[in-house]
């Protein structure tokens, strides 16, 4: 028996396993978007999906969080990541070892501790009450912020991780020796740090905008039925009102919208750093 | 040498055998049935997620002591458990099962119930006519009735009507109730009544509810977050069963039940008999328990569900806290469950046009 | 050097905005108030014992437990195979396998959860706790893959090829050569694997059944009508274990390098 042989032998239960339970349903389920109710082959039930007005809210709102998730992540993961790789190894260590922490935490756990922080009676509001911020609480939690922060800190440390990797292949005389020739701050970030860690960036990237589009239990717990996320109102739709032709509409463009962003920001690193 | 080698293999062989236990016995957690080893049999419920403490200790371990048989119950609200019910239709799990009346239609018109034999049923005569063929054909029997209406904060708000929803002191402090769950089509019907129309399309409370959607909190798909929201401050006032005032009382603030002029929506939780279901002469069983006057009071007495049973007597301060006595269930507004399933599609395309967004 | 105390100041925020709330929910948890305020009203652990002494939330605890360990052999025993075979051996078409064993990654849970149930458990009539089993297998197939193949990639091919031509049979060689090699990257993916599924929602959301309810499904539902402090102390105790776990993890193999 050569390797070749050797080697799909090993593969094939993995192979099979994915495929009969993962990837056949998953195509049926995608395969339904294109039916129309009379049976045909059709983009009935795409036409049908964006001529609702919630549904072209929905569409928007997600990408919208998702945008600015990222964008957000891709801010502090910068000011995180650049300071973690100012450290000694050891510290280096022990704080991706904390920014790890969240990731492992089980996501009811952590959405729950926003709920309690973010009520008009939690923590948020009495500390903006008592430095005089605001005369009356406010309202965060069923609000777009809420899911906003909800999600950035969910996926934030997956970010900070992917930035510190990258920054650690950064030559550590490079920042340097901009500086000595004379480049300010800002200009050794977008001249040199930038285009050495494009690909920590892409990387990050697509975690986290996956990530915020897909999330279930943060628009769920953080959002509820006033604000619906793709996810959320997938959920709605399938196990509320028993609608799967709207189901099947969201599954294409979830998985579509997730596959786009890799396609795109890993095209976006390779293309820019050759 | 020899005998460090001998060591080292005995400490392997050792370690695996405890490996193996180790996922043989996690193996035997996952896939053991609850029951299967008392060697009786196995009646599978799905029911209301909210007080199943005093389920266990009214109806489910007593029963359990009766039959020398083991209750499975899987919790979920009505649509929930609607939708894995007909995802299931051809192998059911399921023997019997609670719903909202016009959830129940909406199974049996898709084919999910098989009708109760009430003649087998010791306490089917001292039900009140509301509970005893809710949805016609005997496909189902009520187990507690429930007013909806409105619970509001007395320290800050004023209510006399279902218009004063609206009201600017609301504002931002309002939760109701959305249209797919139990209480929506009920909070339709009684701003329909407010506005002084009987039109089953509710265009009128509709339109009540989308002019004031700014005003909502959040729309809530199942009622029991309540607690949640009004201990956080986040709500002064809500459309709700009243089989959640008791908990609400609990939170020690000012928190009272309206009696708005138009009075207070009805709604009915109904048993169903799952179709395909194997283990009927039990499930019926269970369900003539659910029934006796000592259940229905047992679970009055905890302030959960009001009874449907014309014998369960209780004392005035916890009837005063319940739906309870032939007076107060004249008096409550009930809606037919086929004007609910004949127009929920045209309400739900106009609430999503006009409210969810 | 003030851009440095900037700096420091900025990653302080950054790492309380991480962690910050879990020591909110940990004060909260012990408090010893009624209800769930913070700062919390004196400290006690009745409301962590008032949640251990619920069956339902013990039996769930059990079952996630149950099903985090079987799901994560299960996915092993798939995976290292794959990854060596994909490592090592150049089976035709490697590229699109790839895609395929890591694909559940890219796939929304929920979306998982529905397309599992209606067209893989239903139709084929699988019972509620295999089906539960398999759709946990298949989501953590890839990180058993990716994991492993990423510690392959660090082990240099000559030595098992050494064994070889010393007489080793390809098994001998895998289990006394590279096993012992890779042994880190498999308890790293073991850890990983365990934790996605433990903490698992959507698709145990759509899978889980009478009389099998997860851990962090029945915690949902509680959320909706708890207003003591009891779920805020077994978020703790959760967030405990996670971080005891991630803590000895960390110690013995440097886990971070993995995620």
């Amino acid at each position: 028996m050569n390797a070749r042989t050797r080697g799909l032998l090993l593969l094939t239960p993995a192979t099979l396993f994915v495929f009969v339970a993962f990837l056949v349903p998953l195509a049926i389920l995608l395969a339904g978007s294109f039916q129309r109710d009379d049976g045909a082959i059709g983009l009935q039930r795409y036409v049908e999906f964006f001529a609702d007005p919630l549904h072209q809210e929905v569409v928007l709102r997600t990408l919208r969080i998702g945008a600015l998730v990222t964008l957000a992540a891709i801010a502090l993961g910068y000011v995180a990541a650049l300071a973690i790789v100012d450290l000694s190894p050891t510290s280096r260590a022990r704080l991706v070892g904390l920014v790890t922490l969240p990731i492992m935490i089980s996501p009811v756990a952590r959405t729950y501790a926003w709920i309690v922080l973010l009520g008009r009676t939690g923590l948020v509001n009495n500390l903006a009450l008592q430095f005089g911020l605001t005369d009356a609480p406010l309202r965060f939690l069923y609000t777009e912020p809420a899911v906003f922060v909800g999600l950035l800190q969910l996926l934030l440390p997956l970010m900070i991780l992917s930035l510190v990797s990258a920054l650690e292949n950064v030559p550590r005389d490079a920042v340097p020796a901009a500086r000595m020739l004379g480049a300010n701050w800002w200009v050794v970030f977008t001249r040199v740090l930038l285009p050495l860690t494009r690909d920590g960036l892409a990387t990050g990237g697509v975690l986290v905008f996956t990530g915020a589009i897909t999330a279930y239990i943060t628009p769920a717990m953080l959002g509820g039925a006033k604000i619906l996320m793709l996810e959320t109102l997938l959920y709605q739709r399938v196990n509320v009102t028993d609608d799967i032709a709207t189901a099947t509409v969201i599954t294409a463009l979830l998985v579509s919208m997730s596959i786009l962003a890799k396609l795109v920001l890993s095209r976006l690193a390779k293309g820019r750093s050759k | 040498m020899q005998h460090a080698r001998l060591i080292a293999t005995l400490r392997r062989i050792g370690i695996l055998a405890i490996a193996v236990s180790g996922v043989a016995y996690l193996a035997y957690v996952f896939f053991h049935e609850p029951g299967d080893d008392q060697g009786g049999d196995r009646l599978v419920i799905s029911v209301y997620g909210v007080s199943q403490d005093s389920f266990r200790k009214n109806l489910y371990a007593p029963f359990e002591a009766e039959c020398g048989c083991t209750l499975v119950v899987e919790t979920g609200n009505s649509a929930e458990r609607l939708s894995k019910l007909a995802a299931r239709k051809n192998n059911p799990e399921v023997d019997l099962a609670v719903f909202s009346d016009f959830d129940a239609l909406a199974a049996l018109r898709r084919g999910l119930l098989d009708p109760i034999d009430v003649s087998r049923l010791s306490n089917y005569n001292k039900l009140y006519e509301f509970a005893r063929d809710p949805i016609g054909g005997h496909m189902a029997v009520g187990y507690t009735v429930y007013a909806t209406g409105i619970v509001y904060r007395t320290d800050k708000v004023a209510i006399s009507s279902w218009r004063d929803l609206w009201s600017p002191s609301l504002k931002d402090r309002l939760v109701l109730p959305t249209l797919t769950s139990s209480g929506g089509p009920l909070l339709l019907q009684m701003l329909e009544r407010a506005a002084g129309g009987s039109d089953p399309t509710f265009a009128g409370a509709l339109a009540q509810v989308a002019a004031n959607k700014r005003s909502v909190v959040t729309f809530f798909e199942r009622s029991a977050n309540l607690v949640q929201l009004f201990q956080q401050g986040e709500a002064w006032a809500a459309v709700t069963g009243r089989y959640n005032l008791p908990l609400l009382l609990r939170l020690n603030m000012p928190i009272a039940w309206a009696s708005p002029s138009e009075g207070d929506a009805g709604g009915r939780n109904v048993l169903v008999l799952i179709k395909g279901s194997r283990r009927r002469a039990l499930a019926l069983r269970f369900l003539d328990k659910w029934l006796s006057t000592e259940v229905q009071t047992a679970m009055a007495l905890d302030l959960v569900d009001s009874p449907a049973n014309r014998e369960a007597t209780l004392p005035p301060n916890v009837a005063s806290l319940l739906t309870y006595g032939p007076e107060m269930i004249e008096r409550m507004n009930f809606i037919a469950p086929a004007v609910v399933l004949d127009h929920r599609a045209a309400w739900t395309k106009a609430w999503n046009e006009t409210i969810a967004r | 050097m003030n851009g440095r105390a900037l700096q420091w100041t900025a990653l302080g925020a950054v790492l309380l905005f991480l962690l910050g709330p879990f020591v909110i929910i940990l004060a909260a948890g012990v408090s010893d108030g009624e209800t769930l305020t913070f700062p919390p009203e004196g400290v006690s652990l009745r409301w962590a014992a008032s949640v251990v002494a619920i069956a339902e939330l013990r039996h769930a605890f059990a079952i996630s437990f149950a099903l985090a360990v079987l799901s994560t052999l299960g996915a092993l025993l798939l995976g290292i195979p794959a990854a060596y075979a994909l490592e090592r051996l150049d089976p035709p078409g490697a590229n699109i396998v790839r895609a395929v064993v890591t694909s559940p990654l890219v796939v929304p849970g929920i979306v998982v959860g529905l397309a599992l149930l209606r067209y893989f458990v239903i139709p084929l009539g699988i019972g509620v706790r295999p089906a539960l089993l398999a759709s946990h297998i298949a989501l953590l197939i890839p990180y058993a893959v990716r994991v492993v193949a990423a510690s392959l990639r660090n082990l240099r091919v000559d030595i098992e090829d050494a064994a070889i031509m010393l007489g080793a049979t390809p098994l001998q060689a895998f289990f006394q050569i590279v096993a012992p090699n890779i042994r880190n990257g498999v308890i790293a993916s073991f850890i990983l694997s365990f934790i996605t599924s433990f903490n698992q929602v959507p698709v145990s959301l759509f899978l889980s059944g009478p009389g099998i309810s997860t851990l962090p499904i029945e915690m949902l539902a509680r959320i909706d009508f708890t207003y003591d402090p009891s779920i805020a102390a077994l978020s703790a105790m959760l967030a405990l274990l996670s971080i005891a776990i991630v803590f000895l993890a960390e110690r013995l193999l440097g886990l971070s390098r993995y995620v």
